[in-house]
């Protein structure tokens, strides 16, 4: 069946099954392969996606929740200006390693930044519950998100 | 090859489920665990699905003098961002898995899916909700402790859809809420105890206590917490409560964690509060 939505700010329409994944969709069907399948429960935060602007785990939402909706992954969020200052603030901690993570706790940085206003250490913590990283350790990472919060918020 | 249907308005939902041999699909963060497969693969159910997420009827909060009504469909971090509800209702589902999957996990699909671990479930107990469950044949309401039977088994009817959870609104002025996990966040609890009080002028006048992840669905005695406004009597009561528990070891914690560390956390905020 075809799904109409909005992919990166452009009309699409997938041919696939309510009961398909978001993150298969995006990833076979329209070969955007920033997002990462990791844990498939929601534990690791390598699908994230912003759903009408909500962040999700790709990998635990429907097409069914998709039709009609706005969908935007790291391949567009890539262009906007925000991106480039965490982009530059991840390069300069050192803060990637393997890097299957890094698109997932892009989006969930992006994420704290839409949906917050006070940034202490308990809530950006909090905003990063979701995303695992196995190799470079979270300090750098943390570091590096104090940063982006120095550069854009204060 | 299993069907799946997205019907538009509640009423089309409930003629199909009345048909059909169905799995009713809210937000999917269980159901899409419970079938995993190999990356790229379509997830196979066993049943037809029926996808209620889209439906405006159970997506609403609403809020009066007398109770508050939560939509089936509405999600864990709509509920966590309502300043018009309680604090001792936003917070359990504030700690409830991580930012992404609230914004998807709903109200509903958490009593449904009836975990023993499921968060909101002590609180619902406590605060005497009711569960609003639709057919084609019209309602029926439950309390919400009596709805879930045990774990991953609830009284739902194969023609029924879970539409709303209805609590009614009392004159609490304190609580206590505390969940115990491996870590703060993203983890499923070890256990979980929620402590609700009315006082008028330091006179302890009513109470909740429910205790979650300890038996198969969270434990609430309301026998036992009016014995305990009557006489007062602290270590009577963690005595009753002790009795009431028939956990099991498993892979998150031992049956002895989990009775001793509720019963002692209910206990030290009684003897500091009550």
């Amino acid at each position: 069946m075809k799904i109409p939505f909005q992919l990166n700010g452009e009309p699409v329409v997938a041919e696939t099954t309510y009961s398909m994944r978001l993150l298969d969709v995006v990833r076979n069907e329209f070969g955007l392969t920033g997002t990462k399948e990791g844990c498939s429960e929601g534990e690791c935060g390598a699908c994230l996606v912003f759903l009408d602007n909500k962040l999700v785990n790709s990998c635990m939402v429907p097409m069914s929740h998709v039709v009609g909706k706005k969908v935007e992954t790291i391949e567009g969020f890539a262009k906007s200006e925000r991106y480039q200052v965490i982009e530059q603030a991840f390069q300069n901690h050192g803060a990637v390693q393997c890097g299957f993570c890094i698109p997932g706790m892009i989006m969930a940085v992006e994420n704290l930044l839409r949906t917050q206003t006070v940034f202490t250490e308990e809530i950006i913590k909090e905003s990063m519950s979701g995303n695992i990283c196995r190799c470079t350790g979270y300090q750098l990472i943390y570091d590096a998100i104090k940063t982006v919060i120095q550069e854009v918020v204060e | 090859m299993i069907q799946s249907y997205r019907p538009e308005t509640l009423k089309e939902a409930l003629q199909i489920r009345n048909q059909i041999d169905c799995t009713v699909f809210a937000g999917g963060t269980d159901l899409y665990i419970r079938k995993r497969q190999w990356q790229g693969a379509e997830r196979r159910f066993d049943n037809d699905l029926l996808f209620i997420h889209q439906l405006s009827e159970l997506r609403k909060i609403e809020v009066s003098d007398e109770e508050i009504i939560l939509g089936a469909c509405v999600t864990q971090s709509e509920i966590e961002g309502d300043a018009y509800l309680p604090e001792f209702l936003r917070m359990p589902y504030r700690l409830m898995g991580n930012p992404a999957i609230r914004n998807t996990a709903t109200v509903g699909g958490n009593i449904v899916n009836a975990a023993q671990v499921a968060d909101s479930l002590p609180v619902l107990f406590a605060l005497d909700s009711q569960v609003v469950l639709q057919s084609i044949h019209g309602e029926r309401k439950m309390p919400t402790m009596d709805f879930v039977i045990g774990k991953y088994k609830t009284g739902i009817q194969t023609n029924e859809i879970l539409t709303h959870v209805m609590i009614p609104k009392k004159n609490w002025t304190d609580f206590y809420y505390r969940k115990i996990g491996s870590r703060k966040q993203n983890i499923l609890s070890k256990l979980s105890v929620i402590v609700l009080l009315e006082k008028k002028n330091d006179d302890l006048t009513n109470l909740a206590i429910s205790i979650g992840c300890v038996n198969e669905k969270p434990i609430r005695d309301h026998e036992i917490e009016q014995g305990f406004l009557e006489s007062g009597a602290i270590n009577q009561l963690i005595d009753q409560l002790y009795d009431k528990m028939e956990g099991q070891n498993d892979k998150r914690s031992s049956k002895a964690y989990r009775e001793i560390t509720s019963l002692k956390l209910i206990k030290d905020y009684l003897e500091k509060n009550s």
